[in-house]
């Protein structure tokens, strides 16, 4: 398999040797972002690792189309990064698909819905001399009576890697302006004050560094134009909520290796984007005035509540 | 031991309900952030998938993505619509009735919250003393279709016309977003995100107001008014169209000769059935009822009104349980004085 990776990273230098020449061990960001400005995506067109536009650090972006609208098929596209296959995890671990390697094809890897759905964290990695570069991401198939797919996070995929804790359940996303936890380890061991840089599709860059649990607290920028500029989220929010991609990596270098691993995800506006509480207290507001004149005390409702408390109602009582 | 920690029906259910309303509020923050994955995601209950820490979410939210995103888009596009169509919304429906089956309309009387949260503000009310308002049989029959109307329209109706591009998008979720459970579930997890009005565009806008008004009207109104949305709730009809097919039953005798027509068990009847005081056999189960059994808990008459499943009698009136009932809060829910005596001097009321 390594072979494999590293025969296609050589043809990848290949094709892009004028640009690298000058390099002794161009890592492949660097073979990529180059290719990202070239008018000719050779990478692109075997289908192994589309440049971005917003970043240079692996991910994996997972697109969904025509008949995926039963969500029983998605593509995974690995951008920046030359892999032989994508890595699926499913949060079922003793199932057959607990582990599949999907095979690469020129739109991407297609990912289809294993029997218990839910979700799958997908992995793409790439190796190139002493360089270990990893891209993740997780996706999620609705499915009623899912697994948890803590366990499945939590279980050790590569080297280094930066694990969501949690990873926002369905109905739920990141969210511009709030807190994430992330944990970082390395060879099953958290990785106690590692340095997490992250970038935003929206042009934000920030570092971020882990506890002594190696656990990082990642606060998501809002860094969305007022204007409303960007793209809708899409899903459930029926086009009304603006979305973007984020990436988080980290690097490590051991035992005359370095590895990169990052994971990316899709991050919405503020939750009070498009909001306005003033606005819907009033609205609250305006329906409890029009509640109140059922809360007086007329007369005959106050006779009939005397004759309630009185007991008189209860026939048999006394 | 359990008959002194719950002496009457009323308590055992108020204790589920309080239960209930911590697991459908709170529940993945207590049981963990996936819970609502794993448990149904189709509850006959108003508990809301916009609280991010629910513990499942109620069928109408599901019902309303799926007649959206899948049955309205594919007829739409003319495609044939093949099983894998309607088979997640025929999943859904089936994982809901799994639910249902066991404790049909109970959903509403015992665990529903919002229903909690509506009679607890009610009980609030009677100890303010503020006036009970009860429909009369001519005011319950007009407010009865509203519930169905709410059904074929927010649930079903625009959900379907906005997945097949006839009405906009954004009316993909028309109930969700005028839900009072939506507002009450999350502003119970402290989370205002809900309350805030959207304004994105005219229709959010609208919706919202509405929505925010309609739970305002709600919180006020339920304090002299016992389960005010309840009445127009879609759910609560669309579970009157299961309501049959659920071995658990609100049981009246067939015939007058043991029921005195005394209208009790109207006066306790938190939505205002009168059927229940007036009608026999299946016609007393009313589509209205939500199986709170405070019916049979206020029929002074010995075996009058049952719960039963399959059958097997869970609950019934009797004389001696009314007697003792009465003692404690009168059938339109007012609380009496003297119960906090007895209750401190003799904690088993059942036992005199």
């Amino acid at each position: 398999m390594k072979r494999k990776q590293l025969l296609l990273a050589i043809l990848l230098a290949i094709t892009s040797a004028p640009a690298v020449a000058s390099e002794s061990a161009p890592s492949a960001t660097e073979s990529m972002a180059v290719m990202a400005h070239s008018g000719h995506d050779h990478a692109a067109m075997m289908g192994m690792g589309k440049p971005t536009s917003w970043t240079t650090y692996p991910t994996l972006k997972v697109k969904s189309s025509g008949e995926s609208r039963e969500r029983m098929v998605s593509t995974v596209v690995p951008q920046n990064i030359v892999a032989a296959n994508v890595d699926a995890y499913s949060n079922n671990l003793k199932d057959e698909n607990a582990h599949r390697q999907l095979p690469l094809e020129m739109a991407g890897a297609k990912l289809d819905k294993p029997a218990t759905g839910g979700f799958q964290m997908l992995t793409a990695r790439e190796e190139v001399g002493e360089a270990v570069r990893v891209a993740s991401t997780v996706y999620y198939f609705g499915e009623r009576g899912a697994k948890n797919p803590t366990a499945m996070l939590m279980q050790q995929k590569n080297e280094l890697e930066i694990i969501p804790q949690p990873y926002p359940r369905e109905h739920s996303r990141y969210r511009a302006n709030e807190e994430w936890k992330f944990l970082v380890r390395f060879n099953g061991q958290p990785l106690a004050n590692q340095k997490l840089a992250f970038e935003s599709q929206n042009g934000s860059q920030s570092e971020w560094v882990t506890d002594a649990q190696g656990v990082a607290t990642v606060r998501i920028p809002d860094d969305f134009n007022q204007d409303g500029a960007q793209k809708p989220a899409g899903g459930h929010d029926h086009g009304m909520r603006r979305g973007a991609d984020f990436v988080l990596v980290t690097e490590l270098a051991d035992s005359g290796k370095t590895y990169l691993t990052a994971f990316n995800a899709s991050y919405g506006a503020d939750a009070f984007d498009q909001r306005n509480l003033a606005m819907g207290l009033g609205f609250t507001l305006l329906g409890m005035v029009s509640a109140l004149p059922l809360l007086r005390q007329r007369k005959q409702a106050e006779k009939k509540a005397a004759e309630v408390d009185a007991g008189k109602t209860e026939k048999d009582e006394v | 031991m359990l008959k002194k920690l719950f002496p009457t029906l009323g308590r055992f259910r108020f204790t589920v309900q309080i239960i209930m309303l911590f697991v459908t509020v709170y529940g993945g923050a207590l049981l963990g952030t996936y819970t609502v994955d794993r448990i149904s995601q189709a509850l006959p209950s108003l508990s809301c998938a916009f609280d991010k820490q629910t513990g499942d979410h109620c069928i109408l939210i599901v019902n309303q993505h799926q007649l959206h995103h899948r049955v309205g888009e594919a007829l739409a596009k003319a495609q044939e619509v093949t099983l894998k169509v309607f088979i997640p919304t025929l999943m859904s429906v089936g994982v809901f009735f799994m639910f249902f089956f066991f404790l049909n309309k109970a959903f509403c009387g015992w665990v529903c919250p919002l229903g909690t949260v509506q009679e607890l503000l009610n009980k609030i009310g009677r100890r303010l003393k503020r006036p009970l308002h009860q429909f009369t049989p001519g005011n319950v029959g007009r407010v009865r279709p509203v519930k169905w109307l709410m059904l074929l329209v927010l649930v079903l109706g625009l959900p379907l016309l906005a997945g097949m591009g006839v009405a906009s998008n954004e009316l993909g979720d028309p109930f969700c977003q005028v839900c009072p459970s939506r507002l009450a579930t999350t502003l119970l997890t402290a989370d205002t995100e809900q309350i805030a009005l959207r304004t994105g565009t005219g229709i959010n806008m609208f919706l919202g107001a509405l929505g925010n008004a309609m739970f305002g009207f709600i919180i006020i109104a339920a304090l002299a008014v016992r389960q005010p949305f309840c009445r127009i709730c879609p759910l609560l009809s669309w579970n009157a169209l299961f309501q049959r097919l659920s071995p658990m039953r609100l049981v009246k005798v067939e015939s007058h000769e043991k029921c005195e027509k005394c209208g009790v068990c109207e006066k306790a009847c938190p939505m205002d059935i009168h059927e229940i005081g007036t009608e026999f056999g299946k016609k007393a189960f009313h589509e209205d009822c939500t199986l709170c059994g405070r019916c049979a808990e206020y029929c002074p008459d010995d075996g009058v009104i049952q719960i039963k499943f399959f059958g097997i009698k869970l609950f019934g009136s009797s004389r001696e349980y009314y007697k003792n009932r009465v003692k404690q809060e009168s059938p339109e829910g007012m609380p009496k004085k003297r119960v906090i005596k007895i209750a401190v001097a003799m904690p088993d009321v059942n036992n005199g």
